[in-house]
């Protein structure tokens, strides 16, 4: 059944739209604009493009970046999995308190999350640099793995790998050939999250960023102050267009086997 | 159990790769230099003879503004053993004991400094710290829109320039040059003079196009603004995209203003850092590294290696007789409230 909605609602939907959207948009026109700095539109052009990949500063952030973010995201999926299938036999009473633990750093605002780890690590004497980031990244995306893959292992029930059991496969089968199969698509979109969240943290990167460490929104944010320069928007777009590229990947893979039958957007 | 062993067996060549990324960074032997600064402050050769020149690693990292460096080296130095704090972050550090006595023993090209900008108010004798660059908030205006003899502070109040007006957005570097337009320390900590200051500006509010930090290179190149205050670095760069912005430091003097190098408390490579100091004060070096950012070269005996152009910009090279009327802004302890409520009131309009 259709509902007819409120024309209200239509508007305030376009106009929401344009709220976030535009921005980013002028962000990405500018990118192109062949003037350094103008704010008129002075011809298309991919210098900005070409100078980013010959700059080395840049290019050194970016290897941080995807240093850090490969990383922690193969750490935090690991965990993040394991976790979410240990926690799956709990009983209703413990699992709601861990589930709540585990959705905490999602929800905790990230500057507290920054300040905390920087305490910690100082506490330790831990010298900050890229480890560092690398943890802090896997404490935070962690849990994004952890919602993901919980919220799938909740949907898929317990019949087939009972059903498994019964018919003599041992824990190990039962995982490798019925459990893993079905959890897959939501391990490899929690990935795909962490990811993300990993490639696009400012807040807590830079609280525990060290020598050498410096990310590519750290790099950005340090080049503001400088003006924002044409390659700045070129660095931005790169990076809204393989955030997006990822985020779209982790919706196909979460909706792949749900058999059709629903789309459910991600937890986030 | 077999299944544990496996997620075991990932798990730590997980952990493995995070530690190899993570010395993946530190991997030569090489004594390396960590640099904090502001973005694009070094020209990338020079850093580049250093390391080679004394057989060492440099990293440069960088931070957007003074509290944010602050904020680091106050939560445990981050493992930099070289900073580049502004004036007053000097006076700041200096206070919290966060920052190294220099050794000059290590820096015996300290004495290539032009005078007037060794032993600053912030930090008298340079124990702590030695100039990088340096500045003179004055007055910039366009040549096409203004046509009188631009001299004075009071120039920006002329009704002529309605709604063409450009003010930093920074209350010490506003309320400190309505002060010196009144012939007062740009430092008052005399409620009666900085109320009087503030009175003066309310008038000059329906003049000001916009207070503005951050864009207002981009405001005075396009044109929008025809005059304001503006830093005679950023006069230099606004010159060279639009040649009708002129720059003038006016006769009542404006507040100088610099960045520096300074050592943080317990830097692990504090003698490279004392090098590199002296590296980059040697005069051909110097030239080099202050040619290529387009800053203020403090280097008195590098002028002679500095290319025409760049001696005759006198945006870059403020005369003595221009920086004799300058005045460092000062720490006005209390007052700063003072400050911070009359800017306030300042910019709601009341």
């Amino acid at each position: 059944m259709k509902r007819k909605s409120h024309p209200l609602l239509g508007i305030h939907s376009v106009l929401m739209m344009i709220f976030i959207y535009v921005p980013i948009l002028l962000i990405i026109i500018y990118s192109f604009n062949n003037t350094r700095l103008s704010g008129d539109w002075e011809g298309f052009t991919f210098d900005w493009y070409a100078s980013l990949m010959t700059d080395d500063h840049v290019l050194e952030a970016l290897m941080n970046s995807l240093t850090v973010g490969i990383v922690s995201t193969i750490v935090a999926t690991l965990l993040g999995t394991v976790g979410a299938l240990s926690l799956r036999g709990l009983g209703r009473r413990w699992k709601g308190s861990m589930n709540g633990l585990m959705y905490l750093p999602v929800i905790i605002p990230d500057i507290i999350m920054g300040l905390s780890l920087l305490v910690l690590f100082n506490q330790m004497h831990v010298p900050l640099g890229k480890a560092t980031v690398i943890i802090a990244h896997i404490t935070f995306s962690m849990s994004y793995v952890y919602v993901v893959v919980t919220a799938r292992l909740a949907g898929m029930g317990k019949q087939l790998e009972e059903a498994a059991s019964d018919l003599g496969a041992t824990p190990w089968q039962t995982f490798r050939h019925v459990t893993w199969p079905q959890i897959f698509p939501g391990v490899i979109s929690g990935a795909l999250i962490a990811f993300t969240m990993s490639l696009d943290d400012f807040m807590v990167s830079f609280f525990v960023a060290g020598p050498s460490s410096t990310t590519l929104p750290i790099y950005i944010y340090g080049q503001v102050k400088r003006g924002i320069s044409p390659e700045i928007n070129a660095l931005c777009t790169l990076l809204i267009v393989v955030s997006v590229v990822l985020i779209l990947l982790a919706q196909f893979f979460l909706n792949r086997g749900k058999g059709q039958k629903k789309h459910k957007m991600l937890p986030i | 159990m077999k299944r544990k062993g496996i997620a075991g067996l990932v798990l730590a060549g997980a952990l493995a790769l995070v530690s190899v990324a993570s010395l993946g960074g530190c991997s030569s032997s090489k004594e390396t230099l960590h640099i904090y600064s502001w973005a694009d402050n070094f020209d990338e050769q020079v850093l580049k003879d250093f390391e080679s020149k004394f057989n060492v690693k440099v990293t440069y990292d960088n931070y957007a503004n003074n509290e944010d460096l602050l904020a680091k080296i106050k939560a445990g130095g981050g493992g930099y053993d070289l900073i580049q704090p502004s004036d007053y972050m000097v006076r700041t550090m200096i206070e919290n004991n966060l920052l190294e006595p220099l050794d000059k023993n290590n820096i015996p090209n300290f004495e290539n400094i032009q005078e007037s900008l060794k032993n600053p108010d912030f930090d008298p004798d340079n124990k702590y710290s030695i100039v990088y660059t340096s500045g003179v908030t004055g007055i910039a205006y366009n040549k096409k829109y203004v046509k009188d003899t631009i001299d004075s502070w009071e120039d920006l109040w002329d009704p002529k320039y309605k709604g063409k007006v450009l003010l930093l957005d920074d209350n010490r570097e506003v309320i400190g040059m309505a002060l010196k337009k009144q012939g007062h320390s740009n430092s008052s900590q005399d409620e009666g003079e900085i109320k009087s200051a503030v009175d003066d500006l309310k008038k000059l509010l329906p003049s000001v196009l916009a207070f503005d930090t951050d864009t207002i290179k981009q405001k005075m190149i396009q044109e929008e603004g025809w005059i304001g205050t503006v830093w005679s670095g950023d006069a230099a760069f606004i010159a060279k995209d639009n040649p009708d912005v002129e720059y003038v430091v006016p006769k009542e003097g404006g507040t100088i203003f610099s960045d520096n190098y300074a050592i943080p408390k317990g830097a692990e490579h504090k003698e490279l850092a004392e090098k590199f100091i002296n590296y980059m004060l040697d005069p051909q070096v110097s030239a080099k590294n202050y040619e290529s950012i387009g800053y203020s070269d403090p280097n008195a005996k590098a002028m002679e290696f500095h290319s025409e152009e760049y001696r005759n910009n006198h945006m870059i090279n403020l005369s003595e007789e221009e920086l004799g009327r300058t005045e460092w802004l000062g720490d006005v302890k209390d007052t700063l409230q003072l400050y911070d409520r009359y800017w306030t009131e300042l910019k709601s309009g009341r």
